[in-house]
């Protein structure tokens, strides 16, 4: 499968309409992000362009967060904790189970796009421990059949979408 | 301003308040250990090195980031510092490589001194190697970042001092590095190989890639051979032979930490197997090797020989815009004393010194002082600076970085190039002028600063003359018919002249005007709207005039030339002539001699017998290769005194090998009309001997007897009448050839005229732009040998515009036939959004330099001259030929 297609026009009206805004760069990188899901490498020079940026400059604050991505990244981003509240309940046997499920390993992206498995260092819900979230959501308290139906039913509903 | 008193180290010091702690410890005779902290460079506090102690709340600083503040009781060498800078450093070797012994650093690592003398032999932490490897693509950097520690110094000069980004850090935490964008390396990157970063780079990561391993024998401080920005350099020298250059440190200098890919790496063509060794003489057609005896006494024989049969004007000296004032002083003196010609000339006609000339002309003489703006550092402290027909970030890389971080800062830049340039992304304005048309533009523009009252009134009374005239042309003028003939909308002419009214201009003028058809009219609209504006002699204003070779200054300045004598009084002025004629105890030709271009149509019509040519490849450097040698071979005798087999020895029939630059010593003066000395840093390869040498054996030969020996004689002689270039190296005084005051005469404004509209020839279609790349000085006779630059593989490189490529159905790679009036060339043709319809641009320097082959040889002072700068070509692809 391939990766979804970009809107070019949409992602120029964007870096447009923050011309000349140096102090806009990390907003515009998240409007980009959220919106197609990552930040496609060849729209780092225009986004320099139109910042009065060096591109390598955009480059290094795009790398420097975790929540910027310059590959494409699956519909579900799902990341489990490893923090030290999670990791004391068993959060590596649940980021192994979660790995053996989908088949992925960390920073990996499904080749049909659908999900990318991440590991976080804290979520900041240490009392749900062991936790994971897949976009927004979080999911707490996890055991394997919990993690079993939550990625049964995301993958449902990828299959459903289609 | 008020003083701040603080103590450290129990010393009760006082400094200025902004003053940061490190430097007040420093300057009190303190020395803390940095590793991130580079004086040019704005203080980031990467490294913590140089952590101190405040003694009252027991705070450690970092002391290159902290201010001075008053009352402040500083500590910087007790046990608790000493142990967490031990710490720090300790950290950073546990990730850095064991491998000093072969580390080309050597010595000059500051990290390694850094941990000497803190003590750190072994650490006693885990090794964490980082699995960076080594990019060794490019033939100039060596880059192995598993060496850096992350003082972002190559970051931040790349982004502070020359303004270039192509580096900046990625990733963070234990996977921060510095990269480029998407990792390419670095010949596929915005980096220009200036060098700067491995000039500053504290460690190994960054190195010159050298045949030679190590810290070289000696370190020289010189300056640059290349072009008149005349930057310091630090040549390292082994065995005799020179093997690095970096930038001088430590001294006040043009340039600072900043080199260009030129000065830094290609210095390499100093050891070239093409470098004369030996006099020759040409014997039944073929040079074959003579004592220098025998081609000096050759060499003087038959000079006098042609005078003798066909009279002084028969004979022509071509001097050198790239040897030193002392050696272009007495090869004039030779010409006009002792053989009576003032055909003399220096390669600088061709980087249009004739035009230059005309402001001498116009102002009587004192144009320079006044027009001219001198220090380049001027450009930071403008109010507006106006780039015409230039593109210093590729011709002259250390101009560009003025003008860039000017920009940077808030100066507004005004960029008039047909094409978009890498300057064009920095300006407030960008008028993508028709090639050709800038004097129309020029004159537009002033017309509407006049409309909005923007002249300096004052400045126009006090000091100029016809203005009223002037004023009442410019109002006639038809503001939509330029608009039209410059191929510029109205409403960015109207902005140029809002942002240039009230304002003092600062003027960079490059080949684009002055090489260009209609430089005449260009340079005198540039002169009048100077004028006007009052952008004359007031801090930053004025012209600035990218001058390509190191010594074209000097070279003028020492009466290299056809109409004047040392110290640029014209040759006609008979005071000036007098003051000459007792210092030498002669008489002197009073007519103007022949320039550059007259010397050889003279030679076509036989007119020339002999030519005796120094540190000049006219071959390779004048338009119509051909023509010239069929006019060469027409002389009776060509003499050639140069440092590399060229073009132009091969058709020589005495061949005199002389001195490069790092190897003798004499003075250059660079475009800002800063005066500087050399010093040999290396031995001439064989027989070879300085230039000034071989002229005074010459002189003496000529039968001049009294003939100054020596650089000390020549420089006092000099001195006697022009005591300003007399001082000499031993003196360390910054000389600036500067006269202060003004003439009395008000300067007058020129009439107003168009340029020359060239008639557009169906049979030649496109223009052809002539450029000037990075990687070639001039011709390229010198950088094309060194063995850096040729690595990088710039072949042909013409750049077309896509729509141009599409049309033509031609891509990246493609070769393409260029045929103009006079010539044709073939190469390699490089694909580029930034070039305009219609317009191809071929890089000078590149094969042999071959663009040279489409311009046609006239005269460049003529107004209805072509220039050599751009020209017609019919454009064609050509099939399955190589280029």
């Amino acid at each position: 499968m391939k990766p979804p297609e970009i809107d070019w026009q949409k992602l120029n009206e964007l870096i447009e309409s923050r011309k000349t805004e140096q102090w806009g760069l990390i907003p515009l990188l998240q409007d980009i992000q959220k919106i197609f899901g990552f930040i496609p490498p060849e729209s780092i020079e225009p986004i320099a362009d139109a910042l009065g940026l060096f591109p390598a400059q955009v480059q290094g604050v795009i790398t420097f967060y975790a929540g910027f991505s310059l590959a494409p990244r699956g519909k579900f981003v799902l990341r489990v904790c490893c923090g030290t509240a999670c990791h004391v309940k068993g959060g590596r046997s649940i980021l192994r189970l979660v790995q053996q499920d989908l088949k992925l390993k960390e920073g990996e992206t499904s080749p049909d796009y659908q999900f990318t498995l991440e590991s976080a260092a804290c979520l900041g819900a240490c009392a749900l421990a062991p936790t994971m979230m897949v976009n927004r959501d979080y999911f707490g308290k996890l055991s394997p059949p919990k993690v079993a139906g939550i990625l049964n039913y995301f993958g449902k509903e990828a299959r459903e979408k289609e | 301003m008020e003083v701040i008193t603080l103590t450290i180290n129990g010393k009760t010091i006082s400094c200025n308040p902004g003053v940061s702690l490190l430097e007040a410890a420093v300057q009190n005779g303190f020395p803390i250990p940095t590793l991130c902290h580079h004086p040019e460079l704005k203080p980031f506090g990467a490294c913590r090195v140089c952590l101190v102690e405040e003694e009252k709340n027991g705070r450690l600083m970092a002391a290159c980031v902290t201010p001075a503040t008053p009352n402040m009781v500083i500590r910087t060498n007790t046990p608790r510092v000493l142990s967490h800078r031990r710490n720090i450093v300790s950290l950073m070797l546990a990730s850095h490589p064991e491998s000093c012994i072969v580390c080309d650093k050597g010595n000059r690592c500051r990290l390694r001194q850094v941990a000497a003398n803190l003590g750190i032999g072994e650490i006693r932490l885990d090794p964490m190697p980082s699995d960076q490897t080594p990019d060794q693509l490019n033939p100039f950097i060596y880059r192995d970042l598993s060496k850096c520690i992350l003082c972002g110094k190559c970051i931040r000069a790349d982004h502070e001092l020359v303004v270039t980004g192509a580096i900046d850090y990625s990733f963070r935490g234990i996977h921060a590095y510095p990269a480029t964008l998407q990792d390419k390396p670095l010949e596929q990157s915005g980096c220009t190989f200036c060098g700067t970063c491995v000039a500053v780079c504290p460690t190994g990561a960054l190195t010159t890639r050298s045949i030679y391993v190590g810290v070289p024998e000696r370190e020289v401080d010189t300056v640059c051979g290349f072009c008149g920005v005349g930057c310091r350099l630090r040549l390292g020298a082994v065995g005799g032979l020179v093997m690095e250059a970096n930038p001088s440190t430590g001294i006040k200098s043009v340039n600072g930490t900043t080199l260009c890919v030129r000065g830094h790496f290609g210095h390499d063509y100093l050891n070239t197997p093409k470098r004369l060794t030996q006099p020759m003489i040409r014997k039944e057609g073929e040079l074959v090797p003579a004592s220098w005896e025998e081609a000096l006494q050759e060499t003087a024989r038959r000079l006098l020989q042609i005078r003798e049969q066909h009279g002084p004007r028969s004979i022509a000296f071509l001097g050198s815009s790239k040897c030193t004032n002392e050696e272009n002083y007495l090869f004039q003196k030779i010409a006009r004393s002792l053989l009576k010609t003032n055909n003399l000339d220096n390669g600088g006609y061709a980087l249009g010194r004739r035009l230059l000339n005309c402001i001498e002309k116009r102002t009587d003489g004192s144009g320079r002082f006044n027009f001219f703006a001198g220090s380049l550092s001027g450009l930071e402290k403008s109010d507006i600076i106006l780039v015409i027909g230039a593109d210093p970030p590729q011709s002259m890389p250390v101009v560009g970085y003025y003008l860039k971080r000017g920009a940077v800062d808030g100066i507004p830049l005004i960029v008039v190039d047909p094409r978009k340039t890498e300057l064009t992304r920095y300006s407030t304005l960008w008028l993508p002028v028709r090639p050709g048309a800038d004097a129309d533009l020029i004159h537009a523009i002033a017309a509407l600063i006049l409309g909005q009252k923007g002249q300096d009134a004052s400045f126009v009374d006090r000091f100029t003359e016809g203005f009223r005239g002037y004023a009442e042309s410019l109002s006639a003028l038809d503001i939509d018919q330029i608009c039209d003939r410059t191929g510029l909308m109205r409403e960015s002419l109207e902005k140029a002249a809002e942002l240039l009214s009230h304002k003092k201009i600062a003027f960079v003028v490059g080949d684009g005007v002055l090489k260009q058809r209609s430089g005449q009219e260009s340079v005198d609209a540039l002169l009048n709207l100077a004028m006007m504006t009052g952008s004359i002699a007031h801090k930053g204003a004025g012209f600035y005039i990218p001058a390509k070779e190191n010594n074209l200054v000097g070279a003028w300045d020492m009466g290299c030339v056809p109409d004047a004598l040392p110290g640029r009084r014209f040759v006609g002025d008979k005071e000036a002539r007098r003051e000459w004629e007792n210092a030498w105890q002669t008489d002197l030709p009073e007519d103007p001699g022949m320039d550059l271009v007259q010397m050889i149509y003279a030679a076509e019509k036989g007119a020339l017998r002999g030519l005796y040519i120094m540190g000049e490849n006219p071959l390779r450097s004048l338009p119509q290769p051909e023509r010239i040698k069929a006019a060469f071979a027409k002389l009776d005798l060509i003499v050639v005194q140069d440092i590399l087999r060229n073009e132009t020895v091969s058709n020589a029939h005495i061949v005199l090998p002389g001195a490069a630059f790092s190897e003798k010593k004499g003075a250059f003066i660079n475009m800002e009309g800063r005066l500087q000395h050399l010093a040999p840093a290396a031995i001439p390869p064989g027989e070879a001997r300085p230039d000034l040498d071989i002229l005074a054996s010459l002189a003496r030969n000529l039968g001049d007897a009294d003939s100054p020996a020596s650089l000390e004689q020549v420089r006092a002689e000099i001195g006697r009448v022009l005591p300003l270039y007399a001082p000499a190296a031993a003196s360390g005084q910054l000389v600036w050839i500067q006269k202060g005051e003004r003439g009395g005469a008000a300067i007058p404004f020129s009439p107003v005229r168009n340029s020359v509209q060239e008639k557009s020839d169906p049979a030649y279609p496109h223009v052809a732009v002539i450029d000037s790349p990075r990687y070639h000085l001039g011709s390229g006779t010198r950088t094309g040998l060194s063995a850096r630059i040729s690595a990088l593989n710039t072949h042909g490189g013409i750049a077309v515009a896509p729509e141009d490529a599409l049309k033509w159905g031609v891509s990246d790679g493609d070769t393409i036939r260029l045929t103009s009036a006079v010539g044709t060339l073939k190469g390699r043709i490089r694909i580029d959004k930034s070039m305009r319809v219609g317009l191809v641009s071929v890089p000078l320097g590149d094969d042999a330099n071959q663009a040279r082959c489409l311009i046609g040889l006239t005269p460049l002072m003529d107004s209805a001259s072509p220039g050599w700068n751009t020209c017609p070509v019919f454009i064609e692809r050509t099939e399955g030929e190589a280029p």
